[in-house]
């Protein structure tokens, strides 16, 4: 079994984040795992991304041409990547900033407003974690309970008051 | 971090955690994409740890200092990328003729010349036959995974204190940018005694220097016998490569670096399809495992060289085969990774030119 993820959205969202949690979430389940940024001066505003490859033997290529699953949380990301999900693939979109729309016939598509999700929560900065929860809940082979866990990893001893919001975050969507 | 437990951790940062489990005393360097972060790391640590931290003026003075800290026998290293590197050569040369132990990691971009920050392959040839001048050579560490960044920088501390060369490990922006879970473990290697060289002041001795000027013709000429003569040593003692599935293999893909990874995926595809692939991915780039190539091309195996660069370890793989056996090349300037599907569909148009042919 070899899965990748692409996530994608504006600079600030949380992207990378996201992908660190994922990728942590992979290694604690025990797969081997690779993340991989778009590098570069995308830091706030622009559009950032990251790939995510997990495998039960050695990953191969860690940057791949097309992907299993994309977590895309705004419209540019959504119109990139919708093309590069294989045929039979899943593009999961924040419809709080993407408009629903179906340009492929091949591919399954899940909406939720991620944005206004995390905004219940207080704030919108944990939309990102909000995202990993309906990534989970659609994708058998991301287990929340390791995803928890990531965020643990992730927050470590000097963010740990952040948890109990995160793990909250994690959870809303059912 | 000095246990077995797995972190998921960048290349980067792997590298910089390892060179200071190795013992890395001293850290000079400069900023440069794709590698800032190995010394954004160190920059903390290292005072943490009370070890020197330089961010030098620019990358020819940190290789200088480098040249200076390794001279006293303690263990340093600087970081650079690619354009960087290239102004680095002068030292290179210069540490080589001098035999002292520098570690220089290059975690390579696109060029030539400024290029961009895109990952690529394009400094074989600058790191294994160099720029610097005269008669001289590196040992040249390429890791393809965030695992073998931490195993080859314990080594690259080791192999140059114990033949007193330089050492390059070479890695790319892809591996430099990546994370995997990696273990740190303790360093392998055993502590190299430096007491016979290593200018510690010369209380109670006679006074030592280091220099690679020899006026008297015969000395220089037996210094670069006897670099020479350690070189053959190098390479018959420490040359090193992975193969895999060759046995059978009519025909096998061959590269270096994080590229090693697809040409693993792509053999097996591949295989799956009936044609006979196997890998051949040189750990050592210098010394080359030439002597092994040439054993499989005399078993009537092509080879196929896959690199982000116009072809440069091709050239060594040639040398290497010795007109024994077909060699060819896949590959691409910089940039985005030649993809598995890529690197298959190439092979599968090679096999059946060839099948056509009546090769």
């Amino acid at each position: 079994m070899e899965k990748n993820f692409i996530l994608a959205g504006f600079g600030g969202q949380g992207i990378l984040l996201a992908g660190t949690i994922l990728a942590n979430a992979f290694m604690l389940d025990d797969k081997n795992v690779t993340w991989y940024p778009c590098y570069g001066a995308e830091m706030r505003g622009g559009t950032v991304n990251c790939e995510i490859v997990v495998s039960d033997n050695e990953v191969s290529s860690v940057h791949k041409q097309d992907t299993d699953y994309a977590l895309v949380l705004n419209q540019q990301s959504f119109d990139k990547f919708v093309q590069r999900v294989k045929s039979g693939g899943t593009i999961i979109a924040n419809s709080t900033l993407v408009a629903e729309s179906h340009p492929r016939n091949d591919i399954k598509y899940v909406f939720a407003p991620m944005g206004e999700m995390a905004n219940e929560l207080g704030t919108s900065k944990v939309t990102n974690v909000v995202s990993l929860g309906v990534l989970a809940s659609v994708c058998d082979i991301v287990n929340k309970a390791s995803l928890a866990l990531g965020i643990e990893k992730v927050l470590g001893e000097k963010k740990k008051d952040l948890l109990p919001l995160n793990i909250k975050a994690l959870n809303m969507y059912d | 971090m000095k246990n077995n437990e797995k972190v998921l951790i960048k290349g980067n940062y792997a590298i910089a955690q390892a060179a200071i489990n190795a013992g890395c005393q001293c850290y000079f360097g400069y900023p440069m994409t794709p590698q800032t972060e190995i010394g954004e790391y160190l920059s903390s640590k290292m005072p943490e740890l009370g070890r020197g931290f330089v961010c030098a003026e620019s990358e020819l003075a940190a290789i200088n200092m480098v040249i200076g800290a390794v001279s006293t026998g303690v263990k340093a290293m600087t970081t650079s990328s690619s354009c960087a590197v290239a102004l680095m050569q002068e030292a290179l040369s210069y540490a080589c003729g001098d035999e002292v132990p520098v570690v220089l990691v290059n975690v390579m971009r696109a060029g030539p010349g400024l290029g961009y920050i895109y990952p690529a392959q394009g400094d074989y040839n600058q790191s294994v036959y160099g720029g610097g001048n005269g008669d001289y050579k590196i040992i040249v560490l390429a890791p393809s995974t965030v695992q073998e960044c931490v195993n080859y920088t314990y080594r690259a501390f080791y192999l140059a204190q114990k033949y007193r060369n330089p050492v390059i490990l070479l890695a790319d922006g892809l591996l430099g940018q990546m994370m995997e879970p990696a273990s740190f473990g303790e360093n392998p290697y055993p502590e190299v005694d430096v007491s016979s060289w290593a200018l510690t002041g010369a209380k109670g001795r006679e006074g030592r220097a280091i220099y690679s000027c020899a006026p008297d013709e015969k000395k220089q000429i037996q210094h670069i016998y006897n670099l020479f003569r350690k070189f053959e040593v190098i390479a018959e003692n420490e040359t090193s490569y992975d193969e895999f599935e060759v046995e059978d293999a009519d025909i096998i893909l061959t590269a270096f670096g994080s590229m090693t990874r697809n040409i693993k995926a792509a053999m097996k595809v591949l295989r799956e399809k009936g044609i006979k692939a196997g890998c051949f991915r040189p750990i050592t780039l210098s010394p080359f495992p030439s002597k092994r190539i040439n054993e499989l091309a005399k078993q009537g195996k092509d080879f196929v060289v896959v690199e982000m660069n116009m072809g440069q370890m091709l050239k060594d793989v040639e040398y290497s085969v010795k007109g024994q056996s077909k060699v060819s090349l896949i590959n691409r300037p910089c940039g985005e990774w030649l993809s598995v599907e890529e690197i298959v569909s190439s092979v599968e148009k090679m096999v059946e030119v060839s099948y056509a042919a009546g090769i």
